[in-house]
């Protein structure tokens, strides 16, 4: 029997001011140790959704089940929900507060309640984990946009969460730091915690993803397992979304015919 | 503000232990400012410089450089010290003017040096701490000696966010400019305006943005973060403890000397 680790139920949110809603009636299952993908063009309510999750908004209405128990929004239920679910979020710049590397990852452990000196343990071994060793001494200011990324990264990880949330981690990095960042992804898994994450990029989803969840007009339009997303044109259609490159090829070979004819003959 | 920094950061007396730096340049200061004496100031003055320069490796020119702006309104406030305008000539200098005279005492100019020399000894003692010590060690020793929590954290989340609001700033000038925006006077006003009143926009939505993404960090009202802390050495403290007493030794004898 598969764990629902997180439940959504027909949650509504509006933001304030604005008249159509960010999330409608959206109800999904998350479950246990999962890859899911969040797919959907901008503002189809993912990163909505991931702030629900968090506990940062409370939805207008519906409820969110954290392991089958609804969301406490009382301040000692919300740092618990936090405690076990993290957000990485797309903008480093908008996550990272501190003067230094150190600092900006003691933060979260050092607020969960553990010691200085468990704190320093726990922050040195991430930072050597993730290769952050080597710029530590930086001011945040003058990191590269793939440093700063895999900082944000390890400002979560520190707090060992249960499931993380990565809203578009990839986006605007480099090839290599893409690379780096999907390593990390993957070995997070590995450890047997939850991953949701947003992403523009089918060929990865297609590749990484158990499950691949399709947000449009802050609804869920779909979830299933990649082969099925990705064979059902009209939902494609409907989301905006173009099927992984493999897949193309395998359904029109005469694209290699007319592109790659020195491989096709061979 | 940016350069001094990036030359902090790569200060040889980065990891000195803070503490001690920031006793050193304090207790200077006090005693310097207390003084009034313009020998202790040119002493404290070739301490400090000699230690940013030749320890802290900031290259001379670009040191010379940062001691020269705060020069620029030292000599705009020592005039109104040094000039006075009277029907009468004083000693040190007379300018005819109508029938007044642009005129200064000896007197006048000697506090005006020494005036100079403090306020540039000062100067100083905050660049040899500004130079060597990264904000992030400075709010580390200020913690230490008890300042509320209210103050260090504002410091911390105002140095960050001076970097990100430069930052917009110059993305927003730069493409301006890329778009003509600075073509003639009139138009670069305009721009200008324009930047300024996005650039408050943008910090309000990014100030939003920071403190949804530290909630989920489990944040509760108190910013606790680990201080990066370099041991004290004994030679260090033993070296700036001489200093100070031999500063404050040399001071109490001049004025002794002054008031025979």
């Amino acid at each position: 029997m598969i764990e629902t680790i997180l439940k959504a139920e027909n949650i509504c949110y509006t933001y304030e001011g604005e008249k159509s809603p960010a999330l409608d009636n959206l109800s999904l299952n998350i479950h246990r140790g999962k890859k899911i993908a969040c797919m959907g063009s901008n503002g189809s309510g993912k990163s909505t959704f991931f702030l629900c999750c968090n506990g940062i908004l409370r939805p207008d209405s519906g409820t969110i089940y954290y392991q089958g128990v609804p969301l406490n929004y009382s301040k000692k239920g919300l740092l618990s929900l936090r405690s076990k679910v993290g957000i990485v979020f797309q903008d480093p710049d908008k996550q990272l507060f501190s003067a230094s590397v150190v600092q900006e990852i003691s933060f979260g452990p050092l607020n969960l309640g553990f010691s200085e000196a468990v704190t320093r343990r726990k922050v040195q071994d991430i930072m050597d984990k993730l290769g952050i060793t080597p710029f530590a001494h930086k001011p945040v200011h003058a990191l590269s946009g793939g440093q700063k990324k895999l900082t944000a990264i390890a400002d979560i990880l520190v707090m060992e969460p249960e499931l993380i949330i990565f809203d578009e981690p990839a986006a605007a990095l480099d090839p290599l730091h893409t690379d780096l960042v999907h390593d990390i992804i993957g070995k997070v898994t590995e450890h047997g915690i939850t991953v949701l994450m947003a992403s523009h990029d089918v060929n990865y989803a297609y590749e990484w993803a158990d499950e691949i969840f399709i947000f449009h007009e802050g609804r869920l339009l779909k979830s299933g397992s990649p082969d099925e997303i990705f064979s059902d044109d009209t939902l494609l259609k409907t989301a905006s979304l173009k099927p992984p490159l493999i897949l193309s090829i395998l359904k029109n070979p005469d694209i290699l015919k007319k592109k790659g004819k020195r491989y096709y003959s061979q | 503000m940016i350069v001094i920094d990036r030359l902090c950061y790569n200060s040889g007396l980065r990891y000195v232990n803070a503490m001690e730096k920031f006793v050193f340049s304090m207790l200077t200061l006090l005693l310097c400012v207390s003084s009034r004496s313009i020998i202790a100031a040119i002493l404290v003055l070739l301490v400090t410089g000699t230690l940013t320069v030749e320890k802290g490796g900031i290259p001379l020119l670009c040191y010379l450089k940062l001691i020269t702006i705060p020069l620029v309104f030292l000599f705009l406030s020592i005039s109104a010290v040094l000039i006075n305008i009277s029907r009468t000539p004083l000693d040190a200098f007379a300018i005819p003017f109508g029938s007044f005279y642009l005129t200064g005492s000896v007197q006048g100019l000697l506090w005006g040096v020494q005036l100079i020399s403090t306020a540039l000894a000062s100067v100083s003692c905050l660049y040899f701490l500004s130079l060597s010590t990264p904000v992030a060690d400075i709010l580390g020793v200020l913690k230490k000696l008890h300042v509320p929590g209210l103050i260090t954290e504002l410091m911390l989340l105002i140095y960050r966010y001076i970097f990100i609001t430069l930052r917009t700033a110059s993305a927003i000038l730069i493409s301006q400019s890329s778009r003509l925006g600075n073509k003639s006077l009139h138009t670069a006003r305009k721009s200008f305006v324009a930047m300024a009143s996005s650039v408050f926009v943008l910090s309000v939505r990014q100030a939003g943005a920071q403190y949804d993404a530290m909630e989920a960090r489990c944040y509760n009202g108190r910013i606790q973060i680990l201080s990066e802390e370099h041991p004290a050495k004994y030679s260090e403290i033993f070296c700036i403890a001489g200093f100070e007493v031999f500063l404050f030794v040399l001071i109490v004898i001049l004025k002794y000397k002054s008031s025979i």
